[in-house]
């Protein structure tokens, strides 16, 4: 099977060589950390749509600069890709390469047109551009689905990194071990404030949750390098001298992958980035079309101040592995819970006070919690606002819609919970599915319904619904077998080969295109009314910041129209 | 808000025609872009055609950045693979792990500042909208600015 070190077998979900025990200032620390966080929301809370949604339209460049890159870094960035790294080498890379230069296309191809667009979830563009319902709910259903996929790495992020500051709850639940009690503890935090405080607190919360992780890494870094004299001012670049004694197996080009898994999987992981719900949604969410811009560039900074240190991370972590524990690669070598933990466990190895290793811990769920918050808001937001107000019961008043989207992020928090307790794969590659999901069924519909103002209903449809079917067969062949004692995963090696579950936007995205493009033209073009809105969205008039490009169109649109 | 009068460009052309930009603000002003067909392939405006050229020039770098090293890579292993002088990294991994990555931070930033210039190029003016958050107020403050 391709991609074997970022898809390991779990053979024991407790990382071994990482301290398992309580630990007092640690504990205090998180506990603090998130009892700030539920403050913070519980100060923002918010009781109309518009606040729950898109943050009354208000947020600035830089503060939007920081949300975009708590939103963004999850478990998967502060715990899962030095774990990649470690184990995978250089295929470890495929998440910082498709993980940042994403942010690239989404800002020349995507982010002020949306902003211009304006309206309030991510199958809300999918269902107005393309005028219709059923568009809307299968967008509304993916983006549910992506959460629930993207937050079960987030779920053993943070109960992995909680094993080590709270210890082994095991005895506490009949039948599920400490690693699982860890997982509902941290879901029910999460859940908590989220329910309360919907995106604006969530919003003000990604900006704190930022500056937290990123200190936390940043700061672990410079400490682990310093102490053990593989570094002084500038690890980032620093670990270099490193590499040659890491053993070939952390560089060595294409030894765990081939150069097509390469391509395959950041090519996925670089569309899944522009057509993420939780990341697109943050366009709508700032005050004009400009800001969208230029606090892509800021978040893409921020973003790029964790991705520069994580190789040098998973470095330092791999030489103090082999140096204290035994030979990261080989037989046994390194286990792959112990990798998931790489960073705290590199802390935890170099000596440092107990207190500090919980801070670099803290960050870790301080990244899952911030990326959890975004990706629930979205989920919930698609069936309140784009299932539930939008087809089941147009009438429904603002407390209504709050409370059906505050079930959604309830229903959302046990699904999660449930499948974290026993996941079929690494955090990173985890995340890696929702990313082609995300690349196969809302990135060409993004794409093309902003870009070519024939693209039509029927097209829509037909696209969405190949991009569905691409994504679910390497899903079928390689993961649910996992969840199935009878069957051996995957089901077909050579489907594997060529279509991996976690690159296999690269074979559906050309297909979804061509059949929503063919489509298209095979049946009549949209109405003037939805080609005019998808202009507006392209025209560089600067527009009101409440106002979207549907008013512009409806109330405005006649006075250019005559000159 | 009662109506939105940053569209109503008979309003806007009054007040500018003592002319921020030069010909292509003219055009810009000349431009009905809700009769002009958006299509990736074929840009219909003279501010697509010129947005879209440094849409397209950033694309093909960002191509070539992402995926260049590690298809070199591919092709020419020992070259790619030797120890850098100072920093110690094989070429390879350095290109990958921190090239790409800047490599996309530098163009976004250039791409914004390009999409800046443009904006400016056109006579277009966003920080009223910012400031006051209504068409209706910014219709009058253009005046001011365009001075």
């Amino acid at each position: 099977m391709t991609g074997v070190p970022v898809v390991p077998l779990q053979e024991s979900l407790l990382p071994e060589s990482l301290n398992i025990s309580f630990k007092l200032l640690p504990s205090i620390l998180v506990l603090g950390m998130l009892g700030l966080f539920l403050a913070i929301g519980f100060v923002f809370r918010v009781a109309d749509t518009e606040n729950m949604w898109v943050a009354g339209r208000s947020i600035g460049n830089v503060e939007n600069g920081m949300a975009i890159g708590a939103n963004w870094m999850s478990a998967a960035s502060y715990l899962g890709m030095a774990a990649s790294i470690a184990l995978a080498g250089f295929y470890g890379l495929v998440f910082v390469v498709g993980w940042t230069t994403g942010y690239f296309i989404l800002l020349i191809f995507l982010a002020a047109q949306l902003r211009r667009f304006g309206k309030y979830t991510a199958p809300d563009f999918v269902g107005d551009r393309f005028n219709s319902d059923t568009a809307r709910a299968i967008a509304a259903v993916t983006t549910f689905l992506i959460g629930f996929v993207y937050a079960i790495g987030q779920a053993k992020g943070m109960a992995l990194v909680g094993l080590y500051v709270f210890g082994d709850f095991g005895f506490l639940l009949p039948g599920l071990d400490g690693y699982q009690v860890m997982v509902i503890f941290m879901m029910t935090i999460t859940v908590g404030y989220l329910t309360l405080s919907g995106m604006l607190g969530a919003t003000k919360n990604q900006a704190v949750q930022y500056v937290i992780l990123i200190t936390a890494f940043l700061v672990g870094l410079f400490v682990v390098g310093y102490t053990n004299g593989y570094s002084t001012v500038l690890p980032q670049m620093e670990y270099g001298m490193l590499i040659d004694d890491l053993g070939s197996e952390f560089s060595e080009p294409f030894a765990t992958s081939s150069y097509y898994l390469w391509i395959a999987t950041t090519f996925s992981l670089i569309v899944g980035t522009c057509g993420l719900p939780h990341v697109l949604v943050r366009f709508y969410t700032v005050e004009s079309e400009r800001t969208a811009r230029w606090s892509t560039v800021w978040g893409l900074f921020f973003i790029c101040l964790l991705y520069w240190s994580a190789p040098a991370f998973a470095a330092f972590g791999t030489d103090l592995y082999s140096t204290n524990v035994r030979a990261t690669y080989g037989d046994p070598g390194m286990a792959s819970a112990a990798s998931e933990v790489i960073v705290v466990l590199a802390a935890q190895l170099s000596n440092l006070p107990q207190w500090f290793v919980g801070f670099v811990a803290a960050g870790g769920i301080a990244a899952a919690i911030a990326t959890v918050a975004g990706l629930f808001i979205a989920g919930s937001s698609a069936i309140s606002h784009d299932i539930y107000t939008n087809i089941v019961n147009e009438d429904a008043t603002q407390r209504e819609q709050i409370l059906v989207g505050r079930l959604a992020i309830v229903a959302l928090g046990v699904l999660t919970t449930l499948a974290a307790l026993d996941p079929a794969s690494s955090i990173a590659a985890l995340v890696g599915y929702a990313f082609a999901l995300a690349g196969s069924v809302l990135f060409p519909m993004f794409f093309i319904g902003m870009w070519w103002e024939n693209a039509n209903r029927q097209g829509a449809l037909a696209g969405m619904t190949t991009g569905l079917v691409g994504w679910s067969i390497p899903m079928i062949n390689e993961i649910v077998p996992t969840y199935m004692s009878s069957l051996e995963a995957p089901l077909s090696a050579g489907l594997a080969q060529w279509m991996p579950a976690i690159g296999s936007a690269l074979i559906t995205l050309p297909i979804v295109f061509a059949v929503t493009i063919v489509v298209s033209l095979l049946t009549d073009e949209p109405d003037m009314e939805t080609k005019r809105v998808v202009r507006q969205c392209h025209s560089p008039e600067p527009m009101g910041q409440h106002k979207t490009a549907e008013d512009v169109v409806a109330d405005g649109g006649n006075a250019p129209a005559d000159d | 808000m009662p109506d939105n009068n940053t569209h109503d460009s008979t309003d806007k052309r009054a007040e500018t025609d003592g002319g921020v930009a030069g010909q292509a603000g003219q055009a810009h002003r000349d431009t009905d872009y809700l009769s002009s067909e958006v299509n990736i392939i074929n840009p219909s405006t003279p501010f697509m055609r010129d947005h879209l050229r440094v849409v397209w020039t950033g694309f093909i770098i960002w191509v070539i950045a992402v995926w260049g090293p590690v298809t070199l890579t591919y092709l020419a292993t020992d070259a790619m693979t030797t120890q850098m002088p100072v920093l110690g990294f094989p070429l390879h991994y350095f290109l990958v792990a921190f090239g790409a990555p800047t490599s996309a931070l530098i163009l976004s930033f250039w791409y914004s500042r390009k999409r800046d210039a443009l904006d400016e190029k056109y006579g277009i003016d966003h920080t009223t909208i910012e400031e006051t958050g209504h068409g209706s107020e910014a219709a009058a403050t253009d005046g001011g600015v365009d001075q």
